[in-house]
């Protein structure tokens, strides 16, 4: 346990070393707000524009837009993480096979550099919210129907625990494709961030798409996960949280059992394929 | 002099052949490089919808959408691009073989035009259909001359971008990623900045970005039948970007060059 304990603390370390010693604290700060928020800042404006021209200003409809764009954060930079670690220590930094042979298992060390993409990704929530709420909201004069002290925050940890450790399952699927193949690690980020962004009622109500789209988005965790963060954020009263919280739980087991058997059979694979320190010449 | 340009368009050729070659060499390259613009902007589209937004809002994103692809290649594959070939070892190989690196430089920009190209027309074409996107193109000159005026003044940026971050470490990657998303959202990637509820100050900042003056114009011409007479002022804004943007390329090279010479920067890896 004690290994366990200290290879998930080192990883997390580590992951915080790469991804903050190429700048001072200000210009990392600055990184991991810039992203976020111009992606907020588009959809804000998309919405505002479209609102214009069209059915006219919903406050209900931009807080969802804006809770949604927000907490997307945590889809966008676990997959950036765990879909870059194996590609990053195995061609870039040739340290995956001393990883491998090291005392602590390496599915330990993935879910720590996996937890150090979570730890970002809430600095990045934390600050995109509060500078997102500056710019709509006080510099734009836009109403927010969102009561910040008044926020539900039982179902809010749940769905953010339950939801996180989805990601980082889906996170293990990446690594599982990056470890059996080579140069994909850039695609299966996009692919996974647009397919959710898209089918996972992000920023529009998923009844807006298509029948088939609509029978996609039910079966993806997220569309839950973001369901009762909003009903938490809003304070809003509803019968079916109890009920997304049960499809949250249930698609997070079915991604977990998926993760594992992906991640188990890739480790099988690099094993008596020799991949595991493939050089790749990236 | 004939001599040194034919040296010059060898490698122009050689380094345009290699980026064709190795941007097609992976199908499910190609295939990503096609849906995911397509999963992005079908998400715009339909907040669009859900907003009850006219339809020619559609096209708007469809462009924005298509026109992204190639800002992408700019900042990845030509920007990033000598940052890359420092890591791989290639870098130093440029710099001994005795032609000028505005050609090697050049070979990437066309190879990367000709590869995005062939991208963006499927991306506009798949876009438009799913869509039913509005388009109305009564000067189909003025549209091409607009892409072409949009195009090199992109890839002369990515020249001037080519020579700062050839002397990046692990920052290159992060800049990069800096210069995306705030690109799409100054250039009016997806909405249009003309209107009233966008500050003055974001318009402002906008008209520092090529693409914003590119986008204005295609968007004017395919979507609104506008002509040249409606656009001229992004002809000439597109024009003053090349003007500038491509001499100040060439200097910052020079510059960078002498400077990762002077610091012994210029076959560091793993910064």
């Amino acid at each position: 346990m004690n290994t366990i304990l200290r290879t998930v603390k080192q990883a997390i370390w580590l992951g915080w070393k790469v991804e903050t010693n190429w700048a001072d604290p200000l210009i990392f700060a600055i990184y991991y707000l810039i992203r976020p928020l111009s992606g907020l800042l588009i959809v804000g404006f998309v919405f505002l524009i479209g609102s214009a021209f069209g059915a006219g200003f919903s406050p209900e409809y931009f807080a969802y837009m804006f809770i949604g764009n927000s907490f997307f954060i945590y889809v966008v930079q676990i997959m950036m993480t765990m879909s870059m670690l194996i590609h990053d220590d195995r061609a870039h930094y040739e340290v995956l096979k001393h990883i491998y042979l090291s005392p602590g298992s390496w599915t330990w060390y993935i879910l720590g550099r996996a937890l150090n993409g979570v730890m970002n990704a809430s600095i990045s929530l934390l600050l995109t919210l509060g500078f997102g709420v500056l710019i709509f909201q006080h510099a734009l004069g836009i109403q927010i129907p969102i009561n910040w002290v008044g926020i539900n925050f039982p179902p809010l940890l749940l769905s953010l625990t339950l939801g996180i450790v989805c990601f980082i399952a889906i996170g293990f699927i990446l690594c599982g494709i990056n470890i059996m193949t080579s140069k994909v690690q850039f695609m299966l980020t996009d692919y996974v961030s647009g397919i959710l962004y898209l089918f996972g009622g992000v920023i529009f109500v998923p009844q807006v798409l298509p029948s088939w789209g609509q029978t996609i988005s039910n079966a993806l965790p997220i569309t839950y996960f973001l369901r009762i963060i909003r009903l938490a954020v809003l304070n809003m009263e509803s019968s079916s949280v109890e009920a997304d919280l049960f499809y949250l739980f249930i698609t997070m087991i079915a991604t977990i059992i998926l993760g594992v058997v992906v991640f188990k059979i890739a480790e099988y694979k690099a094993r008596r394929d020799g991949l595991i320190d493939k050089k790749e010449e990236y | 002099m004939r001599e040194e340009l034919v040296h010059n368009l060898r490698a122009v050729y050689a380094r345009l052949w290699v980026r064709i070659k190795g941007g097609n060499r992976e199908p499910e390259w190609i295939v990503a490089e096609l849906v995911i613009p397509l999963l992005t902007l079908s998400a715009y589209v339909y907040l669009y919808k859900m907003l009850n937004a006219p339809a020619e809002f559609a096209g708007f994103v469809v462009i924005g959408g298509t026109m992204i692809a190639f800002w992408v290649n700019v900042l990845w594959n030509m920007s990033a691009q000598f940052y890359w070939e420092k890591e791989t070892g290639n870098l130093e190989i440029y710099f001994v073989t005795p032609v000028s690196r505005m050609a090697i430089l050049l070979g990437m920009a066309l190879g990367g035009i000709v590869n995005t190209t062939l991208r963006a027309v499927v991306i506009l074409g798949a876009g438009t259909f799913l869509f039913q996107a509005p388009l109305i193109v009564n000067e189909p000159l003025t549209a091409l001359l607009m892409f072409m005026l949009t195009i090199i003044a992109l890839y002369a940026l990515g020249m001037l971008f080519a020579s700062l971050f050839m002397l990046y470490g692990r920052e290159a990657w992060h800049t990069a990623n800096l210069l995306q998303e705030p690109v799409y959202f100054f250039s009016g990637s997806y909405f249009p900045l003309s209107s009233q509820i966008v500050p003055y100050a974001v318009q402002l900042l906008s008209s520092l970005i090529p693409l914003t003056f590119g986008l204005d114009g295609i968007r004017r011409v395919i979507i609104q039948g506008q002509g040249i007479r409606e656009i001229w002022l992004d002809v000439v804004a597109l024009s003053v970007f090349i003007i500038i943007l491509l001499p100040l390329a060439r200097f910052a090279l020079n510059y960078m060059e002498n400077l990762g010479k002077k610091e012994g920067r210029l076959t560091l890896r793993w910064q």
